[in-house]
């Protein structure tokens, strides 16, 4: 009886509006790559089918999530981010390259990159310790510690992949987050000092392909047909898509295969040139409805744990969003992020379905009373 | 959880919103820079990076004669072309292209290593090269139809027709002024590329060709009249060992240019290493001191005027007449004594005209001389006209009113001289010369058809029937200085001139080098034709009495021969199908560049004969087979019905099979 009564009230307060845009931008997405395709050889499986495969498998990930307690799920998420580390250090040892890339696990339908959902493994590892540690002064460079440590080794570990955006991708939810609990002004400045002295170390570390495209990002008319070819060819698609776009299908840059990456980074670029200023505009504000629902969420969370896993949530896709569109539209280098729910790939969709999952978990059971 | 905290933590949400809103108003800013703002640079770039588009001219209309002959034709020929981005084994390639082609095998490589996705190889290939090519089917080459412009009369009206460049364009004469019209407009040939440059996707832009559009031109001319004018002109060059000369056959009542003949002339199916003065239009470009042909004109004003009549008697000095510090002499040293103002016209003399022009007056003399058309240009449909040289009436010394009236230090196109003699041949009304007489659409519906044009009445019925019964003296009377135009049976009223080239070299008016020239219409009661022949330098016969007028005759004679009725009356322009056109055009060999002669034969259809019945048929039309195989002929190149060229052989396959 009360496992019932349970069940109704949180299918009463189930999140319709978030799951609503969640998909009307998904739904762009799958017509998005269909477009990209559209002039490809046949033969294979189109991509957007396989996108709609991804989705339809998301969403039963996210509903999964969605019936489980946060709270529950929280407690376990050491655990979770243990397997999780041991499933990366796996991918090492016996997981298959890409792109000069090592960094997924399987094969075929079933290939699986761990890195893309270490970023929501972050978020509820972090709301764990901070639930742990609650305090009502701001947190010092000592009690940091911790917190750093869980974010680096998987840093780390996806760094040395190579797969830089993902890896810079932690570091952003971890400074978010902690910015978001509060940090001691002292600590701050000696973070700043340190994180200063790591940047020449860090050039040090980087792989020449990602080094490369730092500097293209500061000069990319510097070589035109080499590494600046990929954010020169972005903005002219995006450029001579105008105010009102090409047309679906029409893109002549996305269809004559002179946009790279058109199906993952670069899918904004191919929506921008077919569906102009306006197309790419909708696409923002129905991005922006999102994050303002999920810092609604965050607000209006039951407790602490809830508002630190909304907020986790809702800056992790609120940063994709940006530095993505920011890369192709040649404001931000270009790192290999995912458009979150637009952009082709099984993980990256995967992963951000269960972190709907959570964020749903969490404004359904805001009015619910704690046992 | 405390409200305070509550409070602390709706702060930090609020200033988290304001930081994402601010980043994503940057973004739609961005967007806005790229898309609205430089939105039309970048698309300009997108497209110059995946298109390139080749104009193709589509076939160039023709040019028929008054008669539907054909002076102008075009042929569609293959050119080679290569996308050197396709094209893997530049060097492998060019080596098989030279080859097949027979070109410098460097001068291809250099055309196949560009980065260029497109580069011409060789224009306008004869059949046989295409075929080789075609089967050759080479990665990367391929062939691209081209107008190729013909003139199956080759000489004929040249300098009328003008000729067309490698690009189709008319470069000279009619094909020149009616160029746009009769190019018509050009297929856009796209090529998209993709990044690669690897899949060319071919997307032909045919522009609906609008009915008239890509228009045939009727000339005024009678091919018949050219051709006789051309011969007897380049016989008479030849026989006074003449530099040039020039004709034109004119319906003084229309305007209409029946011939226009140049000397020397090209072949305008092949002007390569001629010089610009070889295709020069004389009849139109040049301006000279008209001479004698000058005074009828000052007879006509001074008639008009009621200043003289054909009686009035004027005493010519004997062969020196003193004006101002000049003193004017007759032609050959003659010496007149008193003449009639019909004699002076008769015998040409300098001393009576330039009486008559003086008393005259020289403004009313001059508003005759720009009546007249003189001075100016006359309009005509063709490009390059000059409007000659006529000084300002308040610049003229008193010499210069003696010397105009006998046409020295005035400077006349010939196409104003037979406009002017045309006039006085229409009943004093001088028409605007023209040589298009209508515009014919593709399917040759006549869509636009153009009349005479009157410019003005310059002297009265009457004065003009006077001044004809004077001109027919000088052509008529045994004494007559035209008396060689002379027709039997048919009154010619003319006029003889001879100028004497101005010798910059010397600063004077040269006796050697001269312009002999005759003017003239018949029948002089109801003038039909007016003829000018001017011939350039005569090394023998250095008068137009005697150097021109016998030209002037037998052209004449033989246009009366030709045409026994009105001659007017023309045939209708008859209506003819393109695809005939097309029939005799499209597969022509191109091979020799200046085909002399227009070949009509075409090649036997041997399919299902046997060897020795298609030898016996090769041997009627004097062409020499190719035999391989054995039974009944089941293949044949060049395919049936095709014009035969200069190499009359054919490559027949024969198979046993049925």
């Amino acid at each position: 009886m009360i496992f019932l009564k349970f069940d109704r009230r949180i299918f009463h307060y189930f999140d319709w509006v978030l799951l609503s845009f969640v998909l009307v931008i998904c739904a762009m997405g799958v017509l998005n790559i269909y477009s990209t395709g559209f002039s490809a050889a046949e033969g294979q499986i189109p991509l957007y089918l396989k996108q709609i495969q991804w989705i339809v498998l998301g969403l039963i990930f996210m509903m999964i999530i969605f019936f489980i307690d946060y709270r529950v799920i929280v407690q376990y998420a050491y655990i979770i981010y243990g397997v999780l580390i041991a499933l990366l250090i796996l991918v090492h040892i016996i997981g298959y390259a890409a792109h000069g890339s090592q960094r997924w696990l399987g094969g075929g339908f079933f290939a699986f990159q761990p890195s893309e959902l270490m970023k929501v493994v972050i978020i509820i590892t972090l709301a764990h310790y901070f639930d742990n540690h609650k305090s009502n002064e701001s947190y010092k460079l000592k009690e940091l510690l911790v917190p750093l440590l869980i974010v680096l080794v998987p840093f780390v570990l996806i760094l040395k992949q190579p797969d830089l955006g993902t890896a810079l991708m932690l570091i952003v939810i971890f400074v978010s987050i902690v910015f978001f609990m509060g940090v001691d002004k002292k600590s701050l400045l000696a973070a700043l000092i340190s994180g200063l002295i790591l940047i020449p170390t860090g050039w040090h570390f980087l792989k020449d392909y990602q080094r490369e495209r730092l500097i293209t990002f500061l000069d990319p008319e510097n070589d035109p047909l080499g590494a600046g070819y990929h954010i020169i060819q972005s903005m002219i698609a995006i450029g001579s898509g105008e105010i009102f776009g090409k047309g679906f299908l029409s893109g002549s840059q996305t269809q004559l295969k002179f946009l790279p990456e058109q199906q993952t980074d670069f899918v904004f670029s191919v929506f921008a040139e077919e569906w102009g200023f306006a197309g790419g505009l909708v696409l923002i504000i129905l991005f922006m409805v999102i994050i303002l629902w999920g810092l609604k969420i965050a607000l209006q969370a039951r407790d602490l744990l809830g508002t630190i896993t909304a907020f986790g949530v809702t800056a992790f896709i609120s940063w994709e969003v940006f530095i993505n569109i920011g890369m192709v539209l040649g404001i931000l280098p270009v790192v290999g992020i995912p458009l979150p729910f637009f952009s082709y790939g099984g993980s990256a969709m995967l992963s951000l379905m269960v972190a709907i999952g959570l964020l749903i978990n969490v404004s359904a059971r805001r009015f619910i009373l704690q046992r | 959880m405390a409200s305070e905290s509550k409070k602390w933590l709706k702060f930090k949400i609020v200033t988290i919103l304001t930081v994402f809103l601010v980043l994503f108003i940057a973004l739609i800013s961005r967007a806005f820079q790229l898309q609205v703002l430089s939105g039309q640079k970048l698309k300009t770039l997108a497209t110059r990076q995946h298109t390139s588009v080749l104009q193709l001219q589509p076939e160039r209309g023709v040019i028929y004669d008054r008669n539907g002959e054909k002076l102008a034709v075009s042929i569609m020929a293959n050119s080679v072309c290569a996308d050197p981005s396709k094209i893997a084994d530049p060097v492998k390639t060019s080596r098989q292209i030279a080859e097949i082609l027979n070109l410098d095998n460097q001068t291809v490589l250099k055309k196949l290593s560009t980065q260029k996705n497109f580069s011409w190889l060789v224009r306008r290939i004869s059949p046989e090269q295409a075929a080789l090519v075609e089967s050759a089917e080479i990665e990367g080459i391929f062939l691209v139809k081209e107008p190729k412009r013909f003139y199956p009369n080759g000489e004929l009206a040249a300098h009328l027709l003008g000729f067309v460049g490698l690009d189709a364009n008319g470069l000279e004469g009619l094909e020149s002024k009616y160029d746009e019209s009769l190019k018509g407009k050009p297929e856009k040939l796209s090529w998209a590329r993709d990044a690669k440059g690897k899949k060319l996707f071919l997307r032909v832009e045919k522009n609906e060709t609008r009915k008239d559009e890509n228009i045939n031109l009727v000339l005024t001319i009678d091919n018949r009249i050219q051709y006789l004018v051309e011969t007897h002109l380049r016989e008479a060059v030849l026989d006074k060992g003449a530099k040039g000369g020039l004709a034109i056959v004119m319906d003084p009542k229309t305007g209409e240019i029946l011939a226009m003949a140049n000397q020397l002339g090209f072949n305008p199916n092949n002007v390569d290493g001629l010089k610009p003065d070889r295709w020069r239009n004389h009849a139109i470009a040049d301006y000279y001191d008209p001479g004698s042909t000058f005074k009828p004109f000052l007879v006509a004003g001074a008639l008009e005027e009621k200043i003289v009549k054909e009686s009035d008697r004027f005493f010519c000095e004997n062969g020196n007449y003193k004006v101002a510090n000049r003193v004017i002499h007759e032609a050959n040293r003659k010496r007149h004594g008193t003449l009639t103002v019909q004699e002076i016209l008769k015998y040409s003399s300098n001393i009576g005209s330039a009486k008559i022009a003086q008393k005259m007056g020289k403004e009313k003399f001059y508003n005759y001389i720009q009546n007249f058309g003189f001075g100016s240009k006359t309009g005509i449909d063709l490009p390059g006209e000059s409007a000659g040289a006529l000084r300002p009436v308040k610049n003229w010394v008193p010499v210069d009113t003696a010397m105009i009236a006998f046409g020295q230090g005035v400077s006349v196109t010939a196409i104003q001289l037979i406009s002017a003699v045309s006039a006085i041949a229409n009943n004093g009304v001088l028409m605007k010369p023209y040589v298009v007489r209508g515009i014919a659409d593709k399917d040759n519906h006549l869509v636009k058809l153009y009349t005479p044009t009157v410019v003005r009445k310059v002297i009265s019925p009457d004065t003009a029937r006077r001044l004809t019964g004077m001109l027919t003296e000088v052509v008529g009377a045994e004494d007559g200085t035209g008396k060689n135009a002379k027709i039997v049976n048919v009154s010619v009223a003319g006029k003889t001139g001879t100028s004497q080239k101005f010798d910059s070299a010397r600063g004077v008016y040269s006796s050697e080098k001269v312009r002999t020239s005759f003017m003239g219409f018949f029948p002089a009661e109801n003038p039909q034709v007016a003829i000018l022949v001017i011939l350039d330098e005569p090394q023998k016969d250095k008068w137009g009495g005697v150097a021109s007028a016998p030209v002037f005759k037998k052209i004449a004679e033989q246009i009366l021969n030709c045409f026994k009725t009105n001659i007017r009356e023309t045939p209708v322009f008859e209506k003819e199908k393109t695809d005939k056109v097309q029939l005799v055009s499209a597969q022509q060999t191109l091979t020799p560049p200046n085909i002399a002669e227009y070949d009509e034969s075409t090649m036997p259809d041997f399919s299902g004969l046997t060897i020795r019945e298609a030898l016996k048929k090769a041997k009627a039309e004097s062409i020499e087979l190719k035999i391989s195989g054995n039974g009944w002929a089941v293949r044949q190149y060049p395919p049936a019905h095709t014009p035969l060229g200069d190499e009359r052989l054919c490559s027949v396959a024969f198979e046993l099979n049925n």
